[in-house]
């Protein structure tokens, strides 16, 4: 009997053990189901995640892409019920709502704000997304509210859009459904979004910065090729000019010495005449020489007036538009030089009758001659005012070049006289020409090391004709 | 009516000559054409007061001539000056304007294209003394 017993105990432990081995068994199975569930939900969220990292890699449109990653989203995270992208202004930190998927848009930034200073993606439930939603301000509260298809989420999770340590804006998506509550294993996948998101954002930025930077290159590259061109062509006419002014010079000189001979041949003439019977048989010879003096004397006077502006040249003229448009031309060169310039130029100029091209040529010249006194940079000034007496304007353009020695000094207006390798000891003798030319005087005060600063005078009142 | 004085002052002594013989001939008695040798003879005449018209050619190295007509102006304010130059520049023009010239002629003239501008200049006064009083006397190195 006891044998029996001990065979009947024997078998119901045997069975206790077989239906434990069986509970055993299903928990595996279970177990085996689940984590096979999981890995099949990782390899479809890998998969999902490459798919949109290859769309977001060649997209051009900012808002195509923030379209796509709020879609794609709610797909990747089961539960999800509204998922909200917002992206920062750099220069006024406000967030803007730029997609939504699954409700209506908010509009208040709701849990943006805290995701945008996030370090990292986060995930809030029960308490932690109770006091979140409590420490937003009542009528952000109900904007949400609104927004969303239930109230309150049950869980949600935030992540910022970041660039390195640059700040671009937020991911936030709301889980709705209880059963779907947000997992910790999903916060890898939401910052992978996150991160694929703000790096494609920002090559599209990058590349339309850069582009617009292109753009401005050019536009300025053009710009200086512009005003080199024209600097070229005033420099090619000062000289042009500067030529013509040389003959000019020579004459006039010329044309001054012959004045007095002329003069008194052609009125000795006169003098003959007086003393010469009427009938005299020399009188039509007497005639013939006073008509070839007379011509001699046209082409005189046609010589002395070689490169003096005529009458129909000469126009009202600001000179202080005159000075800007000047120093406009050569914009380049001086900053090229580093040479910065002030202006100081007298509002209540009166304009003067002078030849515009003439004036400009002078400026020109002056300026140019103080890039060259400036090799190192140094300070450009121009000032204008009005003298009342005698009226006139006065030009000042001031250096803080190297100086002119006191032996050059006496000879600096003098054709030909130069300082320079390259120079054609022109410029200064033809600006002073031009000024004497229009009635009025150029001097310069310099001090070696220190800087030059040419003084021009040109008289207001308006030129009157010669007598003679 | 004593003749009205005219005095020439020119750095070329040939175109003095025929300025002082040509005028004259020209003007006839009642005028008296003299060309003075030195910007300093014709100064004397001035200071004199027995000059009525003072023409000059103030060449571009005649800075004793420009002295002349600074102190005639200063010093004889009435005194007509006549600006007759072989050296013409706008440049000159403008001096001249400021030391107040307003008769302005450019060498190679005809001198008849000079005498209205003589005769309407020295018809609103009267003939002065060629032996007039000395009322100022001052050098035009001064």
């Amino acid at each position: 009997m006891s044998e029996l017993d001990a065979l009947r105990a024997q078998l119901r432990a045997t069975e206790e053990r077989l239906r434990a081995a069986e509970m055993r068994a299903a928990i595996v199975e279970r177990e085996a189901e689940l984590q096979q569930r999981q890995a099949l939900s990782l390899s479809a969220r890998l998969s999902t995640i490459l798919s949109i990292s290859a769309a977001l890699l060649i997209g051009r449109d900012v808002d195509a892409i923030v379209q796509r990653v709020v879609a794609e989203a709610v797909g990747l995270f089961p539960g999800t019920m509204a998922a909200h992208l917002y992206l920062l202004d750099p220069d006024h930190e406000v967030l803007s709502l730029r997609a939504v998927a699954g409700g209506g848009p908010p509009t208040c930034a709701g849990l943006a704000r805290m995701a945008t200073l996030a370090p990292r993606a986060m995930l809030l439930v029960g308490p932690e997304l109770e006091l979140a939603l409590a420490e937003l301000a009542d009528s952000d509260q109900e904007a949400l509210r609104a927004a969303l298809p239930d109230w309150p989420p049950t869980s949600a999770l935030l992540t910022p859009l970041r660039v390195e340590s640059q700040r671009l804006g937020a991911l936030v998506l709301y889980g709705g459904i209880s059963a779907h509550l947000y997992h910790p294993r999903d916060i890898p996948f939401v910052q992978a979004l996150a991160d694929l998101t703000a790096v494609a954002i920002d090559e599209i930025t990058q590349r339309a910065r850069a582009a617009a930077l292109q753009r401005d290159l050019q536009i300025t590259r053009s710009l200086h090729a512009e005003t080199q061109a024209r600097l070229s062509s005033a420099q090619a006419q000062l000289l042009q000019s500067a030529k013509l002014a040389a003959v000019g010079e020579l004459s006039a000189s010329i044309a001054h010495e012959i004045n007095n001979p002329l003069y008194a041949a052609r009125n000795s003439l006169y003098l003959v005449e007086q003393d010469l019977p009427p009938d005299a048989p020399q009188r039509p010879y007497l005639a013939i020489a006073q008509q070839e003096l007379s011509r001699i004397a046209r082409i005189i006077t046609r010589m002395r007036d070689f490169y003096r502006p005529t009458r129909a040249e000469l126009a009202p003229t600001n000179i202080n538009t005159l000075l800007r448009e000047t120093l406009e031309l050569v914009q380049t060169h001086l900053r090229h030089g580093h040479i910065t310039t002030s202006t100081v130029l007298d509002p209540d100029l009166p304009p003067i009758v002078a030849h515009a091209d003439q004036l400009r040529q002078v400026f020109l010249n002056i300026i140019l001659n103080a890039c060259d006194a400036m090799p190192g940079g140094g300070e450009l000034r121009v000032v204008t005012r009005l003298l009342r007496s005698p009226a006139a304007v006065s030009i000042v353009i001031q250096d803080t070049g190297i100086g002119i020695a006191p032996e050059h000094r006496p000879h600096l207006f003098e054709p030909f006289y130069t300082t320079k390798a390259q120079g054609t000891g022109l410029g200064l003798a033809i600006s002073a020409h031009i000024v004497t030319q229009h009635g009025g005087s150029i001097d310069l005060e310099s001090e070696p090391g220190r800087g030059t600063a040419f003084t021009i005078l040109l008289p207001v009142e308006e030129e009157r004709g010669s007598e003679g | 009516m004593p003749p009205w004085q005219i005095h020439v002052v020119d750095e070329d002594p040939v175109a003095a000559l025929i300025t002082q013989r040509a005028l004259q001939a020209m003007l006839g008695e009642a005028y008296h054409v003299l060309a003075d040798p030195t910007p300093d003879t014709a100064w004397l005449a001035c200071a004199n007061n027995s000059v009525d018209l003072l023409i000059v050619d103030p060449g571009p190295r005649a800075s004793s001539t420009l002295a002349l007509m600074r102190v005639v102006r200063s010093f004889r304010p009435g005194l007509p000056i006549l600006v007759l130059t072989a050296y013409d520049s706008p440049g000159l023009r403008a001096r001249m304007r400021e030391l107040g010239i307003e008769r302005y002629f450019a060498k190679p003239l005809d001198l008849r294209d000079l005498l209205p501008t003589i005769a309407a200049t020295l018809s609103a006064s009267t003939p002065k003394s060629p032996g007039g009083a000395s009322l100022l006397t001052m050098s035009l190195s001064a």
